[in-house]
């Protein structure tokens, strides 16, 4: 995987600070508060993970990075600056890249197409081309399927294509909403394989996933969701083994 | 491998000249010689009026087709660009000294006439655009509407009268409901020859085709698949919505600046050439040919124009004639809404996608290349 953006220049980090820091952050649909005040840290190379029920806010936050969705209070701040300011399309500029719930692929647009659109802010032609091997290396799948309509494809190899357009744009950061959602097992393993792929090769990923398990083992650390609050927080494995955890999100 | 490439480039921009020149030469010698070859104008008129709503079909086709937007009243585009080309030819005309329009002079007139057919239509694209970002559907298609209408009735009810403002002579100068018939009612001059009309309806098919498969094109279709995830690879929804009414009111105005022009055309323009009818017509075309595609909306115009003609021809022999006089209230013309209704109704349950859906014909070698 190349990772390094042709055109954008390194985000500068101190050393030991976050990537990405939510500090408080409130949104609300219209009187309805999804997020009550969340606050999360996620470090340079971290696979981080958010986990909690339907409803406890995981894809409500990923949005409010993106910049899909207004602020209503707090801040998130992209190696220590404030996002505030910025569109989304600014947000992609600045390295962060979403792979949205539910398979968010453009059906009618070819697979090319879709990983085209990924590298739409930079459509620098031999960066796209480099990084079009590296996806279909990571999903031999979608290399076989250039041509075809987005939406001929299966449930997992569309999870594959929103994550593969998603790293057209050689992000930092890499958000993944409920990548397993609606998947054959079998993919499901390969998938996190891939994703754990990514994250060795540099891009730091906060992942949100109802399928604690998987997420658990793939993550360092993890933060428990639970209607609008971070519930708890800490290691990945030391969540794995607590009683709480196991009761409520892995089946006893 | 490198210079191989290059090779191919520099050859692959070389056939592209050609074909271009070619199509240049193919357009002047239509201009010189379809009189010849078609004898009855009113054949020529056809033909050429197909090009001109080729021209509609494409331009409404950004809209519709690729952003996933409804607009129901692109006649007001077209009636915009035909009123001001109109308005300048006969101007321009008068400065040039009269006479006949001739072939030579027409490439001073056409130029600045669909120029300022286009801008000002872009223009209003623009105002017209502005809401389609808080309005979708069926909201959206009703501003759209709104503005053809208030276009059309602010031409067709312009009264001067004696304390009117300057506005208000200026526009009653357009003839109001009568229509526009140049200065002093001379009749609009009209410039655009075939070559004008077939060679830039070729040249804006190969622009359209350009658009659908450009990283433009591309973005714009994305956002009408997903908003959310188009936005979330870096697209800008606010920008491209507007953009696509501009291109397509753009579109919309050289056609119908061509239109008002076109040699063998009528010497008027008429608010009612721009009626809700004429917007149907071209949502037909587009449907009919299949939304988003290119060649599909050139089939649909191509097809929508010629089955308008056939209707008419139907209505003028003897038989229908004779039957008019025992039916006073028989009109084919109307007839013909009811015709398209039929076909669209069947249409949408037989393959909602159009003839073509979003494929083009020749599509093939592109694909093969990418």
């Amino acid at each position: 995987m190349r990772v390094a953006h042709p055109s954008r220049a390194a985000l500068a980090i101190a050393k030991d600070a976050p990537l990405l820091e939510l500090t408080d952050v409130k949104v609300a649909y219209g009187g309805i508060k999804a997020l009550k005040g969340i606050s999360l840290r996620v470090f340079p190379g971290e696979v981080v993970a958010m986990i909690g029920a339907n409803g406890a806010g995981k894809t409500t936050t990923l949005k409010t990075i993106m910049g899909l969705l207004p602020l209503a209070g707090g801040t998130v701040k992209l190696a220590g600056r404030s996002l505030a300011e910025d569109v989304t399309e600014k947000r992609v500029a600045d390295g962060i890249s979403l792979a949205p719930e539910g398979r968010a692929i453009f059906p009618n647009l070819t697979v090319l197409e879709n990983l085209e659109l990924g590298a739409y802010l930079h459509r620098d032609t031999k960066a796209m081309k480099e990084t079009i091997e590296d996806v279909t290396a990571l999903f031999p799948r979608l290399g076989e399927r250039m041509k075809q309509e987005g939406g001929t494809l299966s449930g997992g190899e569309q999870q594959m294509l929103a994550i593969g357009r998603a790293l057209m744009a050689r992000p930092q950061l890499l958000l993944l909403d409920e990548p397993s959602l609606g998947i054959a097992p079998k993919l499901v393993q390969q998938i996190f394989r891939a994703i754990a792929e990514i994250a060795r090769s540099g891009v730091t990923i906060l992942l949100v996933e109802q399928n604690t398990r998987i997420a658990l083992a793939t993550s360092q650390r993890a933060y428990v969701l639970r209607t609008g609050e971070i519930a708890l927080e800490g290691e990945a494995k030391a969540l794995a083994s607590n009683p709480e955890i196991q009761a409520a999100y892995l089946g006893g | 491998m490198a210079r191989g490439r290059a090779g191919e480039k520099g050859k692959s921009r070389l056939s592209r000249l050609a074909v271009g020149v070619a199509a240049l030469g193919v357009a002047l010698l239509f201009d010189l010689f379809l009189a010849d070859f078609v004898h009855d104008s009113s054949i020529r008129q056809l033909l050429m009026l197909a090009a001109c709503n080729v021209l509609v079909a494409l331009s409404l086709n950004v809209i519709n087709g690729m952003a996933g937007q409804f607009s129901i009243g692109h006649a007001g585009f077209v009636g915009l660009g035909g009123y001001t080309s109109a308005v300048m030819a006969s101007n321009l005309h008068e400065m040039l000294g009269g006479g006949e329009p001739t072939f030579a002079r027409s490439f001073i007139v056409v130029p600045v006439c669909l120029l300022a057919s286009a801008t000002l239509a872009g223009l209003f694209g623009f105002l017209v655009g502005l809401p389609s970002l808080r309005l979708r559907g069926d909201y959206l298609a009703i501003v759209t509407l709104g503005f053809a209408e208030i276009f059309r009735l602010v031409i067709a009810t312009a009264q001067a009268g004696e304390d009117g403002s300057v506005v208000a002579r200026a526009l009653s100068r357009l003839g109001g409901q009568n229509g526009y018939m140049g200065i002093d009612n001379q009749g609009i001059p009209l410039y655009a020859g075939p070559f004008w009309v077939f060679g830039l309806a070729f040249f804006l098919g190969v622009v359209a085709w350009r658009i659908k498969f450009s990283g433009w094109g591309r973005a714009l279709r994305a956002l009408r698949e997903d908003e959310i995830a188009a936005a979330a690879v870096g697209v800008d929804p606010t920008r491209y919505k507007v953009t696509s009414f501009v291109i397509a009111a753009v579109g919309a105005g050289i056609a119908g600046g061509l239109m008002a022009i076109m040699r063998d055309g009528t010497p008027i323009v008429n608010p009612d050439n721009y009626n809700f009818q004429a917007s149907f017509d071209a949502i037909t075309m587009v449907i009919l040919g299949g939304s988003g595609s290119v060649s599909g909306a050139a089939i649909g115009g191509v097809f929508i124009t010629f089955s308008i003609k056939a209707i008419e021809q139907v209505q003028a022999t003897s038989a229908v004639q004779a039957l008019r006089r025992e039916f006073e209230s028989l009109d084919l013309n109307a007839l013909r809404m009811i015709v398209y209704a039929v076909v669209l109704v069947l249409l949408m349950v037989v393959r909602p996608e159009g003839l073509l859906g979003e494929r083009e014909l020749f599509q093939k070698k592109r694909r093969a290349r990418g």
